[in-house]
């Protein structure tokens, strides 16, 4: 039995097709196959298929903890799902707008296969059901404004002018539940890319309010109105949905009982019935229809006349004119106007990391503007933190779940640097081993991502295999693994087209703030093992790059899996950072380690033992800035690589103060 | 009777593919991947997005399918067996392809998703640009058959072949083969990790199983071709002619699927630039070449 169930009666065909959907699990991954990877999970071994649109999608794999920021992303990918669905959470709570986990497992392979043979049978015995209920959540109401398309800042409730530029607002959807008045609930479908801006199910009733209702007209010729989308009679273009306010006299309670909604088949319109399911004639899905009063009212409570009218009255036009049409749109640099559309681009985005929130504004294939927002809030994790030092650093290594071995290591750092212990040589070169071992994990996950984006596939595949079995390797299974990663390496090296895709991308010019292989692709030696003197006695030495594009960070980043091989051999061990036992002092102390994505620096205060007050600084807070001058004017295709190849970790993007 | 054969055969070419698709991209090879596949998408629903374009958006998939399968109507498989031996064949393909553009145009617009969008407006600049390189091409074949009837193509090549004969326009045409059936490195319409699947983003359930069908048909008409003017058909030794065709064929779109998977994708710049640049003075250039050897080489 799973809760996304399609409806229909599980018997004879239906029951071969059930099988088919049991064998064929076709899964939308959040936050993303790469927090998936780090977790060392491999789910094409468990028999998961990784698709890259909800549509396609009959499973919603969640791994690990999801932040509250994405919550609401997370519902509208499972609203956007075809039934039959399933949702199959690993290793962490079932939360709050998603419907009951069908299956929940353990965060690990074992647990992941045992969930795909459960999810297997849920399918085979229950993707069709005769009581389906429908899904709804906050997450999906939509709610109508009028912004200008100049100034996305300005969400008025009344459609009119821009109080900047005077421009005529234009009708935006956003998410209802983000509080204004005047909302109008509707539920209906969301298309894949309004993902995260607004939401909504598929085949579930029209909950209408009962003082709007949305009606469709031509841009050009306001005067058509009609009820249901279509095309305009005169000019053929595509109707425009609006809302307009039924006639205010109108009693409300009655406009609610009036008002009746019947489903349709919209292909046989003569198909009518009260209730959702499917058409007795071609099967699909029936649609929602309201019947209302105010249809037969002739729409004397149209609201917003004047602006339509004054501003583009073409009466009988027969065509339409361009310099009419574009004259309030936005120009591009080149002078060309164009529609600008609005895009989310994570924060489940199969080509960039996994929840990253990232919204780009696009102008045909351009890139015109980007937005991003931090996946936490300042102050959210507060509560959690615990002063208990051992739960303190498992915390701390929550903040970077692509890298939790240098965020344990730094941790555990910077507690010995309060309690003024010296390590022995030996552990701290076997520490480097892990850390080292972790960087190449994370350089190889991260080569796997870019690989997807590009659409290299063959990369996709070695690199994200290699990962996984380079994760848990020992000693000696590192000494093979490294020469399939340096075959691996040279192979690149006279790959066709990737010099194309990456030279002259992204390109940073050296600037102090930034961190990692960012920095030292632009030729800032910016890097805390340099002065280690552990890693001086391994022979470590920095590699550096002059040009700063995205070429130049692939370049350092395969250096750098190379040296860190290097590295491992010198060292000769790997042991996994353990906390030392401080005892109940009271002092402060301080560590920096050099994350996979550049330095970390951490600073806490112990009284008596526990921690309460430390303070964070991550790599990726810096880079997160980049996001806007490096894609700007850009072509889609190049502002993403340009993106990924900052190898961004949404998870630690944010210094904070933390108090216990 | 030859269309229901033809036809069938197509039907098999189609699954052929889909398992050497499914067997390069996931490493396993399975023959029942893409039936299984094919009925779970029969057993999803269909989504009609929001906003739609109603009639552009359900045309799409049905109208991909059928220019793939329009323009295999004039592929010969062996002596007597083509739907229709058309006195204009060589160019009824190009004519028939086009709309694989047109359908690509409306399944970016219909759903009203800026993914899709981008991705149907990509393949009107490649498709512009690269069936010039199908058309020119062909041009120089058919100076050699001195007609444009498929069969004669095949006969022509008695001997040598046209990927021998004519090695450029072999090249040329391989690539926009390719770039035409958006396969990797040219997959700009569909790109997942760009795009989220663009023009095939919210396709679901049959429309989305008719659109892959549709797409699967085009790469299996498209080496058909490749191997029809190319590489002499259904000649060769020993083998029976059917059995030629349908080596060469299968080789050449195991050739297709896999050059993509070795590279990343080209970005359009390139794409583009490329073409116009560089693809279609050397399509010229070998028309010239073939044109000399028609009159050097009786």
């Amino acid at each position: 039995m799973i809760s996304g169930a399609r409806l229909g009666k599980l018997s004879g065909l239906r029951r071969l097709v059930a099988t088919a959907i049991s064998r064929d699990l076709t899964t939308f991954v959040i936050p993303g196959p790469d927090i998936a990877r780090a977790h060392g999970l491999d789910l094409a071994a468990a028999g998961l298929q990784i698709v890259a649109s909800p549509r396609h999608a009959s499973v919603l794999l969640v791994v690990g903890d999801i932040p509250l920021a994405l919550h609401d992303a997370a519902t509208v990918i499972y609203a956007q799902m075809v039934r039959p669905r399933a949702l199959f959470i690993l290793g962490t709570e079932i939360f709050s707008s998603l419907p009951d986990a069908d299956i929940m497992s353990r965060l690990s392979q074992d647990g992941l296969i045992d969930g795909v043979q459960q999810l297997r049978t849920a399918f085979a015995e229950g993707a069709f059901r005769l009581d389906v209920a429908d899904f709804d959540a906050p997450a999906l109401q939509i709610r109508i404004e009028y912004t200008c398309s100049m100034h996305p800042e300005i969400a008025l409730n009344e459609p009119g002018s821009c109080p900047k530029c005077g421009m005529t607002l234009i009708i935006r959807e956003t998410q209802a539940s983000t509080g204004r008045a005047h909302t109008k609930q509707k539920n209906v479908d969301v298309s894949v890319d309004e993902q995260m801006a607004t939401g909504n199910e598929h085949n579930a009733h029209h909950h209408m309010s009962d003082a709007a209702k949305v009606e469709f007209t031509c841009p050009m010729h306001p005067e058509v109105v009609q009820d249901a989308p279509g095309s305009c009679p005169r000019c053929g273009m595509n109707l425009e949905p609006r809302e307009t306010k039924t006639e205010h006299t109108h009693d409300h309670s009655q406009m609610n009982h009036d008002a009746a909604v019947q489903y349709t088949c919209p292909m046989h319109p003569e198909v009518v019935q009260d209730g959702p399911g499917s058409c007795p004639r071609c099967g699909m899905n029936l649609e929602p229809r309201e019947i209302t009063e105010s249809e037969t009212n002739e729409h004397s409570g149209m609201d917003h006349d004047s602006t339509d009218h004054s501003d583009m009255d073409h009466g009988d036009m027969a065509f339409m004119s361009m310099i009419d049409v574009t004259k309030n749109l936005p120009r591009s640099t080149d002078g060309l106007p164009m529609e600008w559309t609005e895009a989310p681009f994570g924060p489940f985005f199969p080509g960039l990391p996994g929840g990253l929130m990232l919204t780009l504004t696009l102008d045909g294939d351009t890139v015109a503007d980007s937005k991003t927002q931090p996946l936490f809030e300042n102050k959210e994790l507060l509560p959690q933190v615990s002063p208990d030092i051992v739960n303190f650093i498992q915390q701390i290594t929550r903040f970077g779940p692509l890298s939790p071995v240098a965020f344990q290591l730094l941790a555990c750092q910077a507690l010995e640097n309060a309690a003024g212990l010296e390590i022995s040589a030996n552990v701290a070169s076997a520490r480097i081993g892990a850390l080292e071992q972790e960087r190449i994990a994370n350089h190889l996950g991260w080569l796997a991502l870019f690989a997807q984006q590009t659409g290299f596939n063959w990369l996709q595949r070695r690199a994200a295999s290699l990962q996984l079995k380079f994760c848990l390797a020992d000693m000696q299974q590192i000494a093979t693994l490294a020469a399939d990663i340096q075959s691996l390496i040279k192979r690149l090296g006279k790959t066709p087209l990737l010099k194309s895709r990456t030279v002259g991308i992204g390109k940073l010019a050296s600037d102090s703030n930034l961190r990692g292989p960012v920095a030292r692709a632009s030729g800032v030696a910016n890097d805390v093992r340099s002065t280690d003197k552990n890693y001086i006695a391994l022979g470590f030495e920095a590699v550096s790059q002059t040009q700063g594009d995205a070429y130049a960070r692939l370049q350092v980043r395969l250096a750098e899996i190379i040296h860190s091989l290097k590295l491992i051999q010198v060292s000769g061990a790997i042991e996994r950072p353990t906390p030392a036992d401080t005892g109940e002092i009271s002092a402060t102390g301080e560590a920096s380690v050099e994350t996979p994505r550049g330095m970390a620096h951490l600073e806490l205060t112990l009284q008596k033992g526990q921690v309460i007050a430390a303070r964070l600084e991550t790599p990726s807070t810096y880079h997160l800035d980049l996001i806007k001058p490096l894609t700007e004017q850009q072509a889609l295709a190049d502002a993403l690589v340009a993106i990924g190849s900052l190898d961004l970790s949404p998870w630690e993007v944010q210094s904070r103060e933390i108090q216990t | 009777m030859t269309t229901t054969i033809i036809l069938l055969l197509l039907v098999f070419g189609v699954y052929l593919v889909a398992v050497l698709e499914a067997w390069i991209s996931s490493g396993r090879f399975r023959l029942t991947t893409p039936i299984l596949s094919g009925i779970a998408l029969l057993g999803r629903e269909s989504i009609v997005p929001r906003k739609p374009d109603r009639i552009f958006f359900e045309v799409a998939p049905v109208l991909l399918l059928l220019s793939a399968v329009l323009a295999a109507t004039v592929i010969p498989l062996m002596p007597g067996l083509i739907i229709t031996d058309l006195a204009t064949g060589a160019l009824f393909i190009n004519a028939a392809l086009v709309y694989v553009l047109v359908a690509m145009l409306m399944a970016g617009w219909g759903p009203d998703g800026a993914y899709a969008m981008v991705g149907g407006w990509r393949f009107l600049g490649q498709l512009i640009a690269y069936a010039m390189l199908i058309v020119m091409p062909i041009t120089a074949v058919v100076m050699r058959a001195e007609s444009l009837l498929t069969t004669q193509i095949v006969v022509s090549q008695d001997g040598l072949w046209n990927i021998f004969y004519q090695p450029l326009g072999f090249v040329l045409f391989f690539i926009a083969a390719m770039a035409l059936a958006f396969l990797p490195p040219f997959d700009l319409p569909t790109a997942t990790g760009e795009l989220a699947g663009g023009v095939e983003a919210e396709y679901s359930g049959v429309r989305l199983a008719v659109f892959r069908l549709g797409r699967l048909t085009l790469i299996i008409t498209l080496a058909s071709a490749t191997v029809v003017f190319y590489l002499g058909g259904w000649q060769g030794p020993w083998l029976p002619p059917w059995a030629w065709s349908g080596i060469k064929i299968l080789a050449v779109t195991v050739t297709m699927l896999l050059a993509g998977r070795l590279m990343p994708r080209i970005s359009e710049t390139d794409l583009l630039a490329w073409c116009w640049k560089l693809g279609i003075p050397l399509a010229l250039l070998n028309i010239f070449l073939v044109g000399i050897l028609v009159l050097v080489i009786p």
